[in-house]
């Protein structure tokens, strides 16, 4: 209990205290701030449920096309969002389709807008270089984001 | 895992949009994050990315935390995961967000992240009883635990007090600080544990 310590170890223990959040730089606990500028509270999360570069009886049944093209779904609790990698853009689909705006949120800074015609369908060109994520507005005001991607 | 108010109140805010509890949390779980990296021994670089995506991954999860007293559990084992990732990673894909906490894989490395989530919970609850405390007393606990130690005479010169009441402030302030709501819910949750942090920690510093 509290009373245990004595003077001298509990002096010690503030000391360790003080020293370890001390050790830690400014620009991280900063970059751990910032992050909550990524926080929407509106818009469902998007969890990468298939990735086909993972699926070793996909990659094998694919081998024999063309190319093999990537895919990745994401689902949230009310969409789902299906995206391809083509050769030189991402083409992708909401299901349920409908129309909507697919934000593409860069990490690095900035975000690009496309829009989602009448059945879902959008394309992203050029492919996004480093870390993104997906948003997508529905045209009836549902909001999901994906996980963060990088291809 | 204990069930402290404070990081559930921390964590309700931060559901509503509060940056500023954001920031608290950070400020308290910083240090825990960054002390997994170092056992990990990552270059800084690293360093910096493994805490960015740990951010972020929270910023995206912690809606979803079942049970928010788990948090600084859920950090610490995310914190390891990516750690992990890091030195495995010959080539990066994209990750999904991470399973629910209770769906982690069984953790081979445990005991290391225990004993640092407890020595985080214990500083994180140290720093807050001691910023809590008044300001004469901040100032002398901090000049007697600097580096190099300072000596009464010195502390007397400095605070402007007699040389002969430092050792009884001293006293009456750790008393406060022993006393302090954070410490004795901590304590309360952790009486076994303290006994080991003493028996490696009681013998450094602290003059």
């Amino acid at each position: 209990m509290a009373s245990s310590w004595s003077d001298e170890e509990l002096l010690a223990a503030l000391q360790q205290a003080l020293r370890a959040r001390q050790a830690v730089p400014p620009e991280f606990v900063m970059a751990g701030k910032n992050a909550f500028a990524w926080h929407n509270i509106d818009a469902e999360l998007a969890e990468l449920t298939y990735d086909s570069s993972r699926d070793s009886d996909h990659a094998l049944s694919v081998r024999a096309e063309a190319a093999s093209i990537r895919a990745l779904t994401f689902t949230s609790a009310s969409l789902t969002i299906e995206v391809e990698v083509a050769q030189d853009s991402l083409v992708g689909q909401v299901v349920p389709p409908q129309a909507g705006t697919i934000r593409v949120q860069h990490r690095a800074g900035g975000e690009d807008s496309v829009p989602a015609d009448e059945i879902g369908c959008f394309s992203i060109q050029p492919i996004p270089s480093g870390s993104f994520r997906l948003h997508c507005r529905t045209g009836a005001g549902i909001e999901a984001v994906t996980g963060w991607i990088t291809l | 895992m204990r069930d402290d108010p404070s990081v559930l109140t921390l964590v309700a805010r931060v559901g509503e949009g509060d940056q500023l509890a954001w920031n608290e949390l950070i400020e308290r779980y910083s240090p825990l994050v960054w002390s997994i990296c170092l056992r990990y021994r990552l270059n800084r670089h690293d360093l910096d990315d493994v805490g960015q995506t740990v951010w972020l991954l929270l910023v995206e999860q912690i809606g979803n935390l079942r049970e928010p007293a788990a948090l600084p559990g859920w950090l610490a084992t995310t914190t390891r995961h990516e750690c992990l990732r890091t030195l495995r990673a010959a080539r990066r894909h994209e990750h999904g967000g991470l399973p629910p906490e209770d769906q982690m894989p069984p953790d081979p490395d445990a005991t290391m992240i225990d004993q640092e989530l407890i020595a985080a919970e214990r500083d994180a609850a140290l720093r807050s009883a001691f910023a809590d405390l008044p300001r004469g007393c901040r100032e002398l606990l901090s000049l007697l635990i600097s580096e190099p130690p300072h000596s009464y005479a010195d502390i007397s010169a400095k605070l402007g007090i007699a040389v002969g009441s430092v050792g009884p402030t001293r006293s009456r302030c750790l008393e406060r600080l022993r006393r302090s709501p954070q410490l004795s819910a901590f304590l309360g949750d952790h009486a076994d544990v303290i006994t080991e942090a003493k028996a490696t920690e009681g013998d450094h510093g602290g003059k």
